[in-house]
C-alpha cells in the first residue's frame, strides 16, 4: 500500500528535506502535496485523499496548531494522522497538538528518524 | 580485494585502512576509535561485507596521500569501501551500514579542529548525497571504541570501557 503525504513548512528547503527523506524511507509513496501554510494545507485536504501530514507549527498566516484544531473539528478530516515537525521543544503550542494526537519529530531530524516515524505513524513499512 | 582471515578468523582493519570479505567465518574487527571513524557495511544476501577506518574527514588535507591511501579519508574511504564491496557482489540497496567512533577530545579545550564530529559529518553528507541510511550508530563521546562486523550474520558490535552493544 502507498501512501500519500502533505508536507507543510514554510520553508521550501525544510519541504525538500522532508521529501528526499520520505524518498530514502523506503516506504511506498503514492502523491507527495507540498504547502506553505496552514491555510494551503486545509485547501490540499479539501481536494485530495491524505494518509500522512508533516506540519511545521510557526508559519504565516495560519500556525500548525491553528490548523491542527480546525482538522479536529471537522469529521472529515479528524482521523488524519500528523507528525509535527518542528524545532520547538516542550512549548506549549507542541503540547496542545500533542494533546490533539500529533506525534512530536523534532528539528532537526535524521532520515532514519523520520522514516521511524512514519512506519511508528502509518503502519506501512517497506 | 579479499583478504584472508587468519587462524583466529580475525581480519584486523587499521587506521587509514579498509577491508572486504566474503569468508563466513571471518570478523572484520577495528580498534583504537576515537576521533577516526569506522565504517561497517553488509549485503546479507551476498553475504559481503566491509570495514573503513577512517582518520580524517576531507580530501583536501592531503590530496596525494588520499590518492595512495583514499580509506584515511572518510571523503575517499567511503566511495571506495562500497565500490570493495559491490566488485564482491554486494547490491548498494541491500547494504546495511553501522558507524562508530567520531568522538571528541577527553580535554574540550584541546579539540580545536574537531576531527571526530566532522568525520561524522562527511560521512553523513556522503550518505545523504547517496540516499543510503544507517541502519545502527555508536558516536561522540570521548572513550575509544572497538567495532567488529561478523561475516556469517552481518552483527556489527562495538565494545567500549568495558561494555559491548550490539548495533
Amino acid at each position: 500500500m502507498s501512501i500519500n503525504v502533505l508536507l507543510i513548512d514554510d520553508s521550501a528547503v525544510m519541504r525538500a528535506i522532508a521529501l528526499k527523506s520520505l524518498q530514502m524511507s523506503g516506504v511506498p509513496l503514492g502523491t507527495v502535496h507540498q504547502a506553505a501554510n496552514g491555510v494551503d494545507g486545509l485547501a490540499v485536504l479539501h481536494q485530495h485523499w491524505v494518509d500522512l501530514i508533516l506540519l511545521d507549527v510557526s508559519m504565516p498566516f495560519m500556525r500548525g496548531d491553528e490548523m491542527l484544531e480546525q482538522m479536529r473539528a471537522d469529521p472529515a478530516l479528524a482521523g488524519t494522522p500528523v507528525v509535527v515537525v518542528t524545532s520547538e521543544r516542550g512549548t506549549e503550542r507542541v503540547t496542545r497538538m500533542q494533546e490533539l494526537g500529533a506525534v512530536h519529530l523534532p528539528k532537526p531530524f535524521t532520515p532514519e528518524q523520520l522514516r521511524d516515524v512514519v512506519r511508528d505513524v502509518t503502519g506501512v513499512r517497506s | 580485494m579479499s583478504v584472508k582471515a587468519s587462524t583466529s578468523g580475525l581480519i584486523v582493519v587499521g587506521l587509514g585502512e579498509m577491508q572486504v570479505s566474503a569468508d563466513p567465518g571471518a570478523t572484520l574487527i577495528t580498534y583504537a576509535l576515537g576521533s577516526c571513524l569506522g565504517v561497517a557495511v553488509y549485503d546479507p544476501v551476498a553475504r559481503v561485507g566491509g570495514m573503513l577506518h577512517a582518520l580524517l574527514p576531507h580530501i583536501e588535507l592531503d590530496p596525494v596521500r588520499a590518492r595512495d591511501q583514499p580509506a584515511m579519508f572518510v571523503e575517499s574511504g567511503l566511495p571506495a569501501l562500497f565500490r570493495a564491496c559491490y566488485a564482491q557482489g554486494a547490491r548498494k540497496e541491500r547494504l546495511v551500514v553501522h558507524l562508530a567512533g567520531a568522538g571528541a577530545n577527553t580535554i574540550p579545550e584541546r579539540d580545536h579542529f574537531e576531527i571526530g564530529r566532522r568525520n561524522l559529518l562527511m560521512a553523513r553528507k556522503l550518505f545523504w548525497k547517496n540516499s543510503i541510511l544507517v541502519s545502527g550508530q555508536d558516536v561522540g563521546g570521548n572513550a575509544p571504541r572497538t567495532l567488529s562486523l561478523r561475516m556469517d550474520t552481518g552483527a556489527a558490535t562495538v565494545r567500549s570501557a568495558g561494555s559491548s552493544i550490539q548495533l
